[in-house]
């Protein structure tokens, strides 16, 4: 029978909201989801797909791609080859769809954001969001997505009934790859996500000497500074201050970008904030798309207009 | 160590208007500046990094068009003994492509590595999927958003990898192994033009991309380029420089953030 496998992010015991993405990509597409998943209590609903194959495996193995292959083969010999496998794309999503993809020789389009049912096409973004792609596989047979955060978990919906469920065991581990521990990061004073009023820097503000004048500028303001990754990437600003996927989720009453592009990773960690206000000097920006309100001009004219007037 | 590190020329788009031509076939990037993209940037210091330290080479690798030997000049300026240009003047969309090319590449050369380094991903196609591909395709280990490498030993690695909210996980990996790099690994060393003037005195290997072709096919297509459709937007200020940061600050009054 058609499926569709859908492999579940988990981590320490959470089952990912964004696996919602990758099981609402399913419905779109009309198709029955099987969701793939080591064993083990991760309270989801389950009753959003058609089926689950539970993985007698530790959640670390599972996560691991040479032991991901060996149980995909597993699935694959049990129930028949997939139409399609789907993968979140986060750090571990885009590792095992990429090297899932290189082992059984599977097409592959990654971050994923949009379906055309009728064209059969999804949508991918190009050059940070400025543009998109339309892909499809150039031929019949099994092929590999990875779907980006919030683009389809709102047609995610219960199918009203429990799923069957089957079992995987005997999964081989490769020893080539292995979990030592996990690493969190350390704790600093400064705590951007209680912040109300967050001024964030990105890579427009060219080099790290004009820090200082920002800095006073949100003195000024009394508002807490934040950036993007390449900010902090530069060693321009501490880690603890860097807003994104791989930084901090904030949601203050207003967050004011200068210089910030808006590439996903980082609108995925303000997006909620109460007031978006986005200054830069390229209409065309994509942040700017996401803000409620827009200034397009220079940054540091800006910054020094600002404290002109603030300064009396 | 012998490390092989592969580097793209991207076009810098963050700042420019781009225009899609001919009905979806293309995006015009005629005017558009080209940098090395920025995840090979720390791949390339990381692996010079290393190789400085205990002794080896670095080899940097480019597909790409007869431009792209500018990566490879900068390369060798930051450290790197050999740069190798496998030159096509066609972009290869497909990351099963690309992977395949320099697989079948690896394999015909004969490069000698311990382990083989690529970016997370490129900044204009953003797939993050080449390094994946290319290390099951080599039946090697495979580690990517790796943010640090604590310690290089003769037949592992133990490498940090970046997960989400500032977490991270610590994975022993054996060599040889394929890991793909994440900014802010490191801080690349600043590159002055002497040096890369320096560096284009040494001898760059161009090999055709014709001669590497075995099974290189597109596994996806692009039917067209589009552009994102548009949300709501913002209110875009207008005026005076001085009128908009007036009414920046009455919506910061306004909003409760600022007396
Ligand atoms: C796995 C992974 C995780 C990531 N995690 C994060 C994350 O947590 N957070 C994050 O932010 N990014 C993250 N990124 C990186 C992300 O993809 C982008 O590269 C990054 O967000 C871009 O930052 P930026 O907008 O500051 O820089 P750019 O994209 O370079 O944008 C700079 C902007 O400044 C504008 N500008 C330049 N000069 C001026 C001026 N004088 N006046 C006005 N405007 C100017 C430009 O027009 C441009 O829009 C991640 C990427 C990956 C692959």
């Amino acid at each position: 029978m058609s499926y569709v496998l859908v492999v579940a992010e988990v981590r320490r015991g959470i089952f990912e909201e964004r696996n919602l993405d990758s099981i609402g990509l399913c419905a779109l597409l009309g198709k029955d989801a099987i969701l793939l998943i080591p064993e083990g209590d991760y309270g989801m609903n389950e009753q959003l797909v058609n089926g689950l194959v539970r993985v007698k495996t530790e959640e670390a193995l599972f996560l691991n791609p040479l032991n991901m292959v060996n149980i995909l083969e597993k699935v694959m010999a049990a129930r028949g080859k997939p139409d399609m496998i789907v993968f979140t794309n986060s750090a571990s999503g885009i590792e095992l769809a990429s090297y899932a993809a290189g082992h059984f020789n599977l097409p592959v389009i990654t971050d994923v954001n949009g379906y055309d049912k009728e064209r059969g096409i999804f949508f991918k973004s190009y050059y940070s969001d400025k543009i998109f792609g339309e892909f499809r596989p150039s031929g019949e047979g099994t092929f590999i997505v990875t779907v980006r955060s919030g683009s389809f978990k709102e047609n995610a919906a219960g199918k009203g009934s429990a799923p069957p469920a089957e079992a995987i065991e005997d999964v081989a581990a490769n020893a080539a790859r292995t979990f030592v521990e996990y690493v969190e990061e350390e704790k600093t004073d400064v705590d951007i996500t209680k912040a109300e009023f967050l001024l964030s820097l990105g890579r427009g503000i060219g080099n790290k000497d004009e820090i200082p004048d920002y800095e006073e500028l949100a003195g000024l303001l009394k508002a807490v500074i934040s950036g993007s990754r390449p900010v902090i990437d530069k060693l321009w600003l501490p880690k603890a201050r860097q807003v994104g996927t791989s930084g901090k989720t904030v949601k203050p009453k207003v967050y004011l970008a200068m210089g910030i592009s808006g590439a996903f990773q980082h609108i995925a960690g303000m997006k909620d904030s109460s007031c978006i206000i986005a200054v830069n000097k390229d209409p065309e920006a994509p942040i700017f798309q996401y803000a409620h309100y827009g200034i397009i001009a220079d940054i540091h004219k800006v910054r020094d207009a600002l404290k002109g007037i603030l300064k009396g | 160590m012998n490390l092989i590190v592969f580097t793209k020329r991207v076009p810098a788009t963050q700042e420019e208007e781009l225009r899609i031509t001919g009905e979806g076939k293309a995006v015009d990037l005629s005017k558009v500046p080209f940098k090395v993209n920025d995840w090979d940037n720390y791949s390339i210091e990381e692996a010079v990094r290393i190789v400085e330290k205990s002794g080896g080479a670095v080899t940097a690798v480019s597909i790409g068009d007869a431009e792209s030997d500018e990566v490879l000049r900068r390369s060798i300026a930051m450290g790197a003994k050999d740069g190798f240009l496998i030159e096509t003047g066609d972009v290869l969309h497909d990351p099963n492509a690309r992977a395949t090319l320099m697989q079948n590449f690896l394999k015909k050369e004969n490069v000698p590595f311990d382990a083989i380094f690529t970016g997370v991903q490129s900044e204009d196609d953003q797939f993050g999927a080449v390094g994946g591909i290319l290390a099951a395709k080599l039946g090697l280990p495979f580690v990517s958003m790796v943010i640090g490498i604590d310690a290089t030993e003769s037949d592992h690695l133990i490498v940090r990898r970046e997960l989400e909210g500032g977490l991270q996980e610590r994975v022993k990996v054996m060599l040889p192994c394929v890991i793909s790099i994440q900014t802010g690994i490191n801080e690349p060393r600043y590159v002055s033009i002497m040096g890369v003037r320096k560096a284009s005195k040494v001898e760059r290997k161009v090999f055709k991309a014709a001669g590497y072709q075995e099974n290189v096919v597109n596994k996806i297509e692009v039917v067209k380029w589009v552009y994102p459709p548009k949300k709501a937007g913002a209110t875009i200020l207008s005026g005076e420089l001085d009128g908009m940061c007036k009414e920046l600050l009455g919506i910061l009054k306004e909003k409760g953030v600022y007396q």
